[in-house]
This record gives structure tokens, sequence and C-alpha cells, in this order.
């Protein structure tokens, strides 16, 4: 089980169209109900690069936005409702704050048209997969993407398609 | 929070991009980037080149960019292909690209297909 879950902690690198056709399964785990995986390994958290096509902002709830990375969009979901949900009012006042100034400084990074670096957890919503947003990069290299393809392709072959023996 | 219904460009280079290319669709969804060689501030209509190849983009919807005549721009839209068989990139974003690497760019882009095309034939 373990060697299963040998990325749990890493931000996986795919392309949309990859993260599209994971594999849903039920879980137990309260945290993650649904587990995700591609050919026996199971993903949790993934990072992708891409342009920002949509962007639909509910004050004080949520952005929900979509990543085009030429192979597919992805949703991601930012939660902007860290002052008010029960949630978070078990964690000290503080670091509920900064989290929150964190999540404003990101929606307000992103923006029609421009390309960034999304990193978060692998989730689902009525069936389709969804990156619930950690944290967000605007990139400004015009390379970027074309090195994150290259590494998609390569961390493929080299790590996540290969079964640990 | 349902999927989204916006649909992805597909990456294509302008030379791909002939009247006998799968790409070359009524509404089709592209992902074009060339260098700019007209852009015309009434019409809001520019044309992008690369190499040989050219297309007229339909800038009207995109705010915030500004255009200078050879430098380097990335459009995602839908093909717009007019009676004549012209055709035209409606965009909905674009972006300058000034400093991209457009060898590493098209080889990349080749790699790409061929990963997705193997990835879909063995799932």
């Amino acid at each position: 089980m373990e060697r299963l879950h040998r990325l749990y902690n890493t931000h996986v690198k795919l392309f949309a169209f990859d993260l599209l056709s994971l594999s849903q399964t039920p879980s137990h785990s309260p945290s993650d109900p649904i587990s995700f995986s591609r050919r026996g390994t199971f993903f949790f958290r993934a990072e992708t690069v891409g342009t920002i096509t949509s962007r639909e902002l509910k004050p004080n709830k949520f952005l929900k936005f979509t990543v085009d990375d030429g192979t597919g969009c992805i949703v991601c979901v930012l939660w902007l409702n860290h002052l008010v949900s029960p949630y978070f009012s078990r964690c000290s006042p503080p670091s509920v704050r900064l989290i929150a100034q964190m999540a404003s400084h990101f929606a307000a990074e992103v923006r029609l048209g421009v390309v960034a670096r999304v990193r978060g957890r692998i989730t689902s919503y009525r069936g389709a997969v969804q990156i619930t947003v950690s944290d967000v990069v605007v990139e400004r290299d015009p390379n970027v993407e074309t090195l994150h393809w290259l590494e998609c392709m390569s961390l493929a072959s080299k790590c996540y398609d290969v079964r640990p023996s | 929070m349902e999927s989204s219904a916006i649909k992805s460009g597909a990456l294509v280079s302008l030379q791909d991009l002939h009247q006998s290319s799968p790409f070359f669709k009524q509404g089709a969804s592209l992902r074009v980037t060339g260098k700019l060689q007209e852009y015309s501030v009434e019409t809001a209509i520019a044309i992008v080149v690369d190499g040989n190849a050219k297309l007229k983009i339909n800038t009207q919807h995109l705010r915030d960019l500004s255009f200078r005549v050879g430098s380097i721009y990335q459009f995602i839209g839908e093909l717009l292909i007019q009676p004549d068989d012209e055709a035209i990139l409606q965009a909905r974003v674009g972006r300058n690209v000034d400093g991209i690497d457009l060898n590493l760019y098209h080889q990349s882009l080749q790699l790409l297909r061929q990963f997705q095309a193997d990835h879909l034939s063995t799932t």
C-alpha cells in the first residue's frame, strides 16, 4: 500500500488531458473521499501550467477558473471563505488571516490571458476532476509552458509510469 | 462548480493550419503563435505570420493588450472560416510572448502530440 502512495506529498506534473482521465475510486479517508490513480499509481496533488481562460468570482466564497494547457481545460477552485468557514474556526486566528490574505493575493493574480502555474489537491466535483488550489504563480517567461510540457513527458516515462519494484 | 464548458485551444502551428488540416474546421478552438505583421486599430484585425504561413486574428474582445508590429503573440480562440475559405481566429485571450524560443516550442509540440497519441492508444 505504501508504494502505491509514494507520491502522496508530490505535486505531480500532468497534462490536462491526463488529469481529466484519472481513474476515480471511493476511498475510506474522510479528508480524501475519492482516490485518483493512473496505471495503478495514486495521485493526490497536481501542478498544472497554462493560460487562464475563464474566471468566476463568488466574493468571500471561492474563485473558480480554468487553466488551458493546450491538451485540455482544468477547472481550479480557490477557496476564499477562510474567515467565515467553521472548518477554520479551530485554527489560530492569525494563521487563518494569513491563509485568507494569501488566497486573496492569488485571486488577484488570476487574470484572463495570463499563464499561471497552479498547485493544489486533486479533487472531484460531480464526477469531473478539478484542482483545489493551494498556490498560484503567474509566469512571465514565455518559455515556461514549453519546459513544463517537457517535464510532464519526462516525469511520466521516468517516474509516474514506472512501477516500483 | 461543474466542469467548465470552455473549450481548450488545440496547439497548432500556423504552417499546420492549411485547408486540408484537421485543425481547419469551422468553430475549432485553437491556440496559435506568430509574429505580428499588421494591426488595424479601426478593425482590431491583426495578421500574424510564422515563416510563409499567416493568419488573421480578430482581437476585438481583447483588452489590456498592446500591439507592436514585429512582436510575437499567442492567441486562443475559435476559427471562423469565411465563404471565400479565408480563416480568421476570433481571439478570446492573447498575450505577448516576445522571447519565446519558437524552435523549442515547435519541436516540443511534436513530442507532445506523439506523447498524447501514445497515451490515448494505451488507455
